[in-house]
This record gives C-alpha cells, structure tokens and sequence, in this order.
C-alpha cells in the first residue's frame, strides 16, 4: 500500500489572525504640520494630512530676514543667486572634490559669501547615482555635501549658516541608464533659504 | 515509493542544511509531482480562482519540495476516478481546493490526494476574513501541505514583507506585500519615506525614515492601533538597518555631526551611544553574536567592504570579508553572512553587483547571482531563505533565493523601483 503516512486527516478552521491583527486605525497626532499620509494594512483609513516634501527648505532655518523684505523679493533674490550656482560633480564612488570642479566650488563660495547671499542660510545637497546599495548612497551623498561644506568654510562661507543633507539616490536629474546620465546625478547641489 | 521519496527528501535537507555556503543541486527528480485542482463553486469569480491556482502552483515551485504541474484543472470536490488519480500525468499528489465565499470571507477547502490510492490523506478548512489578502491564504495552504508531508518547513512564506519603491523625485511611498507581490497595500505615501524595517518579529509596527521635516526622523508605525511615534532626528541622514532580537535596541546609520557613523539607541531609555568613529563612511550595521557585536559596512580600506565590531568598543575592529573590491550591502544569520559585491571595476560590465554567501565557519564563498544589480539581501527567518532587490533591464523585482535548493525566483513590481525591504 504505497499511502502516504500523513498528519491528522482532520478538519481544522483557521482564522487568519496573523493577518487580522494588523488592524490600525492610525491616529496622526501630530499638529500643526503636514504629515505623510499613512495608511493601515486594512486600508479602511488613510489620514490625509499630507506632508510637504518641501517643509524641509522652510523650517527652523536660522532667519535673518529683514522684515522690510517681502516674501516675493526674497523668493526673486533665491531664484536668482541660485540660478549662478552649479553643480558640482563627483567620480564614480568618490567624495573628494576633484581637480577641475574646484573652480565651480570657488565661484560658489564667491556667490555665497557675497553681500546678496549674506542672509541666506544654504542648503548643501547631495546626491548619488543609482548604482549600489541606497543605505551606502546616501551616506556617499552625505560625504560629498560635507566636502563641499569643508571647501566653502575654508573659502570664507560661514559654516553656521550651511546644513548639510543626503537624497541618495532619490533626486536624480536624469533617469536615462547610461554614463552620461550617472554623471549627472553624483553631484551636490544648493538650495537658498530665506 | 513516496515514503522513500520524502525520506530521500527530509534526509538531504538536513544533511544540506550543514553547510549553506556549499553549493547543492538536488536531482528534480525526486521530488513529488502534485497536480492542483480548482474545485470551487461557480459563483466564485474565475479570475480569483485561477489567481489563487497560479500563486498555489508558485509557491509550490519556490517551496522547492515538489514538482508543480502548471497546467489549470478543474474538479468537481469529491471528484471521480479520473480526478483522483490523474494516472495519465504521472502524478504523485493532488492538492484541490474549492473556495467559496460567505459574505466578505473567503472561504477554502482543500483535500491533499494520494494520486496512486486516491485516498483523502489530509482535509483542512481555511476561513479568511479579508478576501484581498487571499494570497496569504494560499500561502497558508502550501505551507500546510509542505508540513504535511514532512518536508522542512517553509513558513517564512506567510512572513509580510515591507518595502519602499520610488515613484518620483523625492517620493517614495511604503508598502507591505506578500512575498510575491500579489498582495500589496501601501502604507505611507507623500515625500520621501525611506528605509522601512519591521520592529519585532510579529510584524505588527515597524520603523521608517522620513525625509519631509526639517530634519530626517525616524518613526515607529503601530499597526494595531494606527499610530506613529517619533523616535529621533538626526541631521544629514537616518537609517534604522536592524533592531535587536528582543525588539529594544535600533542600529542607527547616523550624522548627527555631519558624519555618518554607526549609533546604537536603546529604545527603553532613550540612549544613544555611537559605535563607530571613522571619519569615512560607516554604515549598514547589524547585530551578530547574541546582538553584542556588529557587522557593517565602511570605506576605511578606501572602498566599501565589510567589517564587525564589538558594541562595548573595547574589542577592535575585523575585517570580514577579503574579497571584492565594492561590498555595498551586507544581512546576517547566525554563522551566515550574504553580501552584495560589485563585481567588475567598470560601471558598464555585464557581471554587476552579485549576492555572495559566506560561513564565518568555513572559507567557503558561494556565488548567489549572476547577473543584473542584485543588493539589499535579507534572510527570511530561517536560513535556508534570502530575499533581495534585483535591477535588471530597468525592471525592479523582488528576488527569493531557496539556498538548499539552489533556485531563485524573480517577482517584477509593476510601478517604481524597490529601494529597501525587510520582511
């Protein structure tokens, strides 16, 4: 008899509460602020306090705004400068500043450092390619922004006014897959705020 | 016959199981061949039905304790002679379900077959409260038929996995699946949510970075009760890779100085204390032996390799792994290590970043992948099991790896790319 020696040939009624459990109601307690819309595994709720991508350019920034500065006037003067401002670009896997980007560092600090830039806190960003793992991007983003930072102190730049930051590989500005494309992306880039 | 195969088949996976840096490349033919029959009632939607077959004829697969016929049979439930001995297919069992619903629950039964006696060996009725998830009942299923015949257990299939994908500049939203993808439902969407890793082995909260405040934050979503905490901010950048074994320690990858390091936060009294102070880049720590060690990545040789250190600081600091020049990523599982290796110096070689497993044992190293992007490796809780983030051909898939059977399997996600998981 070629049966199979088996478990129980019994019934059973499972419940999946492995799964049931996950039955959040999330409560966004947080006021005041926009916040990411969190949903739970149910999908019965999904509070839509939406966070602003963008609080980041706008929060507890040291302000040393003059009140006589409208809010257009400033939003013009950050345009502007930031329009001056290039990227700075980095070699596959690296963080140190190279040879022939030292002069758009120098040109940065210069614009940085000038009378219309003054009250202006500078967000240094950095960015990575696609390629490896994002937990190492980021922190190879982090290495770049923080060179640049070293660089423009050196060069006169108030380190108080600068905050660094890493996306990773989460703000590229150019998603085609080739070299041309990747160099683009390892780069640190500025952002002005009032 | 089937007694010996199964005997053959338990046998070999505990001899296997003693080294899984050692490749093995079992015979197919050994394994039993089942058929899958749909014997559900007629008002049960066709395209749920034939869903349910695919993922049960999957799992089966992956399982890499059968061989799964592909091709769709119907049934009636009880079934005739024909039915219950397929003898024409050559088959050794038959696994038929009939799914039914009552109200919003799915409702399934299924009868494992002997297809050489036709007799009923196993019976089990399923109740699913929440008909979406029926990939996880499914699952279930082949997880309880695996068990049924002995074979070593593959539970880690019921496991949720967490992920976070890109879907634009900046945006990222989290999302928990099944381990095929089939069920999926996201969690957190708008900006940048990154790095989401699950807090204890239940599953029910996990942890994740935001990018949208003034500064990165870490939360803690609490999935019984819908609510998030803030953990920690740090400037610059915010990882949690691993929480310890008893749920109340995080390693952090940190730059609270603009200097990424390594930081360990004991949750209980809110302590942060930094691990590692190299001035390059340290990252990606897991805990290791009894969560008094870590493993990690840094760049202190001049490019990314990967290293332990003891928590206390007293002990120095070990270089793990002599090969390769690009180590970017690195999971832990007892004795086991699996990293991800860049494998060629230019960035347009066809061999790019491979899997690789190696036994702080042995010397051995086992290949994994061979080729596309293959990294963020992470062992399901047994060891026999990774998952990792593949990028081929501008495809984003989920990849399982069944390391005693020395298979893997790929599950593309349609929209976005994956950028981390855990599960």
């Amino acid at each position: 008899m070629k049966k199979l020696v088996l478990a129980s040939v019994g019934v059973a009624v499972l419940l999946f509460t492995g799964c049931s459990q996950k039955n959040p109601n999330v409560d966004m307690t947080t006021k005041n602020q926009k916040i990411e819309k969190v949903n739970n595994t149910n999908g019965m709720n999904s509070n839509t306090n939406g966070m602003n991508s963008n609080n980041m350019d706008s929060n507890n920034m040291s302000s040393n705004k003059t009140p006589e500065n409208n809010e257009n006037t400033v939003k013009y003067l950050i345009a502007n400068l930031e329009s001056k401002l290039a990227p700075i670009y980095f070699d596959f896997d690296k963080y140190n500043i190279r040879a022939d980007m030292k002069p758009v560092v120098e040109s940065s600090a210069t614009i940085l450092d000038g009378d219309k830039a003054q009250k202006l806190s500078i967000k240094v960003e950095g960015n990575a390619d696609e390629w490896g793992t994002d937990e190492y991007n980021y922190a190879l983003g982090l290495k770049r922004a923080k060179k640049v930072k070293d660089e423009l102190g050196v060069l006169g730049v108030s380190t108080d006014r600068m905050m660094i930051i890493s996306y990773g590989e989460s703000n590229p500005v150019c998603t085609e897959h080739n070299k041309v494309c990747w160099q683009k992306n390892r780069r640190v880039e500025f952002k002005l705020l009032p | 016959m089937i007694k010996k195969i199964l005997m053959i088949l338990v046998l070999s996976s505990v001899i296997f199981a003693a080294d899984a840096t050692v490749e093995i490349v079992k015979k197919l033919n050994s394994l039993p061949k089942i058929a899958v029959q749909d014997a559900s009632d007629n008002n049960v939607d066709i395209t749920l039905r034939k869903k349910f077959f695919k993922i049960i004829v999957g799992d089966l697969r992956v399982s890499a304790h059968f061989r799964p016929l592909d091709e769709y049979l119907k049934s009636s439930y009880e079934g005739d002679v024909k039915d219950n001995f397929l003898s024409k297919k050559g088959v050794d069992l038959i696994l038929r379900f009939k799914l039914s619903l009552e109200k919003q629950n799915l409702m399934a039964t299924v009868k494992l077959i002997n297809a050489s006696s036709g007799v009923v060996d196993s019976e089990t009725n399923y109740k699913l409260e929440n008909k979406r998830r029926f990939p996880f009942l499914a699952h279930r299923i082949v997880v309880s038929v695996n068990d049924a015949i002995g074979a070593p257990s593959i539970k880690w299939m019921e496991q949720f996995v967490i992920f976070a994908k890109y879907t634009g500049k900046k945006e990222s939203e989290i999302v928990v699946s099944d381990y095929t993808l089939s069920f999926q439902k996201t969690l957190v969407k708008g900006g940048l949510n990154i790095f989401p890793i699950w807090a204890n082995d239940a599953q029910t909260a996990f942890y994740y970075s935001s990018y949208n405040g003034y500064l990165p934050t870490l939360f803690k979503v609490d999935l019984t009760n819908g609510t998030r905490d803030k953990i920690i901010s740090s400037k610059g950048m915010l990882v949690c890779s691993d929480v310890s074994k008893d749920g109340t320690k995080l390693l952090l990858t940190m730059a609270p100085n603009d200097q990424t390091d390594i930081y360990q936060y004991d949750l209980r009294y809110k302590q942060l204390k930094r691990i590692t102070k190299y001035p390059g880049i340290d990252v990606n720590g897991n805990f290791i032996d009894n969560d008094k060690k870590i493993i990690f990545i840094s760049d202190r040789l001049g490019y990314p390799n990967i290293f332990s250190k003891g928590i206390d600081g007293n002990s120095g600091i070990e270089q793990m792994v002599y090969r390769g020049k690009n180590n970017n990523s690195v999971s832990t599982m007892g004795n086991y290590i699996v990293y991800s290796s860049r494998d060629k110096s230019s960035e347009f070689g066809s061999k790019v970043f491979n899997l690789y497993l190696i036994s702080t044992n042995t010397d051995y190293i086992r290949q994994l992948t061979a080729n596309g992007r293959n990294i963020y490796p992470r062992f399901a809780k047994g060891k026999d099991t990774i998952m990792f983030i593949k990028q081929y051909k501008n495809q984003s898939s989920l990849g399982i790896i069944r390391l005693n059977a020395n298979k893997s399997f790929l599950f593309p996600l349609k929209v976005g790319k994956i950028q981390s998981i855990d599960w």
